[in-house]
């Protein structure tokens, strides 16, 4: 794989140098010997694929991970940052993906957070005001001091915390995520303040799944896959899809299938429609979204974090209630009013997080028969039958131990997880909706997984996977719809469909 | 009857004796605690240790035990309800509202038959558990709060009824079962019997019961596996009103009067009896095995300082000690479960 030298606009000094930085976590290699170059005045997108390596490089850099091998220089000085402390005194700022504003507060308060001006002991607020009107008005944000943050839209908070880092006296600011959760024009206005700090002379880092707003604001882009830094290039001379092949990959060097290859879709458009959605919106997690999910086909749902998948399971489950549309079982109305009702509906939710799920102190018996307690028995328990439900289950689950009075905290994650499936097996849903079935698992587990899943689809289940992770959704979907900030934006059905077209779409 | 409704001992024979015993501390330190006290007071006092004594331990235990057997399901779907007492109370007085008194009582009361005056008295607690559950459930009140707001409200149902005044009168029904006894065995020792029977197999052989110590466990899980948790939670709180209500009931009887602020030291009575027998204030572990013993190590607590002459207001401060003794317990427990679980 050709790493070039690094490519930039300007031949400005280098405001940070990183060389030969690596990172592992417990002997995984997060980060293998990579080189990272930021100039002033300079916007540079990192992107990458969930795990690539580049949030640990920019933990690195901010102070969070302080052991590593390699090194860091700011303004020529050897750097190595003990704390998140130290990176804030060098001048180093980030913005994260989930705001740590104080909703209460006024946008004042917020950007003067922690260091309010005082006289004679007291908050002088006259000042606080003022300079806080002043230091906004200088980045183009308009916006009155005295509201309360909380009052505000998303895309105004966000400029306002970027404007308290500045504040602080950042010189480099890291971006993560700044656009999943913003309207277009709200990008747009994002854009217009980040050029003016690049006037200033400050850098910035972007990192961004969204592949268009990289390309359209950064200077220069940084690709990481696996680890390690595949390579930099200025903005201007590429487009999206080149950036994809350098993000997945068209060698052999991934360890796992990186599905780079097409992947043809068996849709069954004549099957019998379970559950529909029609125009289904949840305030500000997800909008006019439409679907149809199939008896005897998996439906997959792909998208970035924070694109609403996670709300949109929840409604589909009466954990939340939608705020517009309506649902509709096998061609009747369906209201969901709790996730009782859900069930008894015949629609099972599997969360992402196990956690959520499983009752950690119970025998694995309890926890698989609690989903079923009612179907088991009206009014007494009958634990002889629990029992062996569970054993049955545990057998062709091969779950182990397979001891059904297992406390469920000693079982492994992979087995966790089957006996989170377990739950819906006895008397099979309708509709299953499983939320990142196997995420952090082993490929042991994983495939598992997948012969269960798949065996589920056998029976006619309409099944829906909902999945960040590309991989997950290729493996197991017959049918795949991307979903970007809260709405459906491509569906694949019937055709050849690989990695690349899905990051494409998303 | 055993004190691990909870916790089932046969599905960790495998384990080590000491996690096994660590796994079990909730249920044995209350059981050692009882057997210290019975031997310490025992020794102490040659009147203590008579089989007449241990009924009255157990007639001194009764009102309070029939509120405990309620706030047992309250505090193992980890809720607490602070209006018992004055569920209690306002339920006493209504049943004696409507009760034919004495004509020196000089209560506006609304003599009726006795049926009446039960079944009334009945669903009045239970309309007070229902305003409770809906503030929990419907509108989102914490329970803290919710009960908090609603002891003030039973209080001043009491107020208003009885105006400063002293009711007698209660069905002979009521009467019988507080202040009677059958071959020797007050009633009021089997009315309390029942409940606790009757709460135990519904915590530990129905459906219900199961939902209690799972939505105690992990209130999100139970929610993501379709179980109703508004409507167990809501339930919870119905039943600990109306045990609270025959708590009441019984306890006029019993004093012999009706009267306002009657029932005041029974919120903490029930709540101790609850958490110094095991049951953890973070749910999902405990029942009504533990419920029994932390009201014998009440009853024979109040019981016993009374047989050693002890100074009555230091006997005060040592309940205090034994109840932070147990609160102790129960949290250091629930922090070695945390452990095992991330650990």
């Amino acid at each position: 794989m050709g790493v070039e030298s690094v490519v930039v606009p300007e031949k400005a000094p280098a405001r940070l140098v990183m060389q030969g930085i690596s990172k592992s976590f417990g002997g995984v290699a997060a980060l293998r010997d990579v080189d990272f170059v930021l100039r002033p005045g300079e916007i540079h997108g990192l992107v990458g694929e969930n795990g690539a390596g580049k949030s640990t490089l920019m933990k690195i850099i901010a102070g969070v991970h302080t052991q590593y091998q390699g090194h860091m220089a700011i303004e020529g000085r050897e750097v190595h940052f003990r704390s998140t402390r130290d990176a804030l005194a060098a001048g180093i700022g980030m913005v994260h993906q989930e705001l740590s504003i104080v909703p209460d507060l006024t946008v004042a308060e917020n950007v003067y957070l922690g260091k309010q001006p005082t006289r004679g002991g007291v908050v002088d607020w006259r000042a606080m005001f003022a300079g806080a009107r002043e230091h906004l008005a200088s980045l183009g944000i308009d916006v009155d001091p005295r509201a309360r943050m909380g009052s505000l839209a998303i895309g105004l908070q966000q400029l306002i915390e970027l404007a308290r880092v500045l504040f602080s006296g950042a010189r480099i600011v890291i971006l993560d995520e700044p656009t999943s959760a913003l309207s277009p024009p709200e990008v747009h206005r994002l854009f217009e303040v980040l050029r003016g700090v690049r006037e200033s002379g400050r850098s910035i880092v972007f990192i961004s799944h969204f592949l268009d707003d990289i390309l359209a604001i950064s200077d220069t882009v940084t690709i990481f896959r696996n680890g390690r830094r595949i390579v930099t290039e200025a903005a201007a001379g590429i487009d999206k899809g080149w950036v994809i092949q350098r993000m997945i990959g068209r060698g052999h060097e991934d360890l796992e299938g990186s599905y780079t290859g097409d992947v043809t879709l068996h849709s069954k458009p004549a099957a019998p429609v379970v559950l529909a959605l029609h125009g289904l919106g949840l305030r500000r997690a997800f909008a006019d979204v439409s679907l149809e999910v199939r008896s005897g086909e998996v439906l997959g749902v792909y998208g970035f974090m924070g694109c609403g998948q996670i709300e949109l399971a929840r409604a589909m489950f009466g954990k939340v209630r939608p705020t517009e549309g309506r649902l509709e079982m096998e061609g009747k109305p369906l209201r969901l009013r709790n996730t009782a009702a859900a069930r008894r509906a015949g629609v099972a939710f599997v969360p992402e997080s196990r956690r959520s799920m499983l009752f950690y102190g119970e025998p694995i018996y309890k926890n698989m028969s609690i989903s079923v307690l009612d179907r088991i028995g009206r009014l007494w328990l009958r634990p002889a039958r629990e029992r062996d439900i569970a054993r049955r289950h545990a057998e062709s689950l091969s779950i182990r131990p397979s001891r059904v009075e297992t406390l469920l905290q000693s079982l492994s994650g992979g087995n966790q997880q089957k006996v989170a499936l377990a739950k819906w097996l006895t008397w099979p849903p309708k509709v299953l909706v499983l939320s990142e079935p196997t995420r952090g698992m082993d490929v042991g587990a994983k495939e598992d997984v997948v012969r269960i899943i798949r065996g589920l689809r056998e029976q006619g289940l309409g099944i829906v996977v909902m999945s960040t992770e590309p991989e997950t959704v290729l493996s197991l979907a017959d049918r795949i719809v991307v979903m970007r900030k809260g709405q459906i934006v491509r569906e694949f059905a019937g055709e050849a469909v690989s990695k690349d077209r899905l990051l494409e779409a998303a | 009857m055993t004190t691990s409704s909870g916790v089932k001992a046969e599905s960790q024979p495998g384990t080590k004796l000491g996690a096994f015993l660590r796994g079990q501390m909730r249920n044995i330190a209350p059981f050692v605690t009882l057997i210290v006290l019975l031997v310490f007071f025992g020794v102490a006092s040659p009147s203590f240790a008579t089989l007449d004594n241990a009924a009255n331990i157990l007639v001194q235990i009764s009102v309070a035990g029939v509120i405990a057997v309620g706030l047992t399901f309250v505090i193992l779907c980890a809720e607490i309800d602070l209006s018992v007492a004055a569920i209690a109370n306002a339920t006493g007085i209504v049943v004696a509202y409507f009760t034919l008194q004495e004509s020196y009582v000089n209560i506006a009361n609304v003599p009726l038959p006795a049926v009446a005056a039960i079944v009334l008295a009945l669903l009045s607690c239970a309309f007070l558990g229902l305003v409770n559950a809906v503030g929990l459930t419907v509108i989102g009140i914490p329970s803290f709060i919710m009960t908090l707001a609603m002891m003030q409200i039973g209080a001043g149902i009491c107020a208003l009824l009885v105006r400063g005044q002293i009711a007698y009168a209660v069905p002979g029904f009521v009467a019988a079962m507080g202040a009677g006894s059958i071959g020797g065995i007050p009633w009021i020792i089997i009315v309390l019997a029942v409940f606790l029977v009757v709460g135990h197999v519904v915590l530990t052989y129905t459906r219900f019961g199961r939902y209690v110590y799972m939505v105690g466990g992990n209130r999100e899980a139970a929610e993501y596996s379709g179980v109703n948790v508004k409507l167990v939670l809501g339930a919870v709180m119905v039943i600990s009103a109306v045990c609270s209500g025959v708590a009441g009931m019984l306890g006029v009887a019993h004093f012999g009067s009706a009267q306002q602020n009657e029932f005041d030291g029974y919120l903490l009575d029930a709540i101790a009896a609850v958490v110094v027998g095991g049951t953890s204030l973070f749910g999902g572990r405990g029942g009504i095995g533990n419920t029994i013993i932390g009201l014998l190590i009440l009853g024979v607590l109040n019981n016993g300082l009374d047989h050693v002459e002890i100074d009555s207001f230091l006997k005060i401060l040592i309940r205090g000690l034994i109840l932070l003794g147990a609160l102790i317990i129960n949290v250091y427990v629930q922090a070695v479960r945390e452990n095992e679980r991330t650990g």
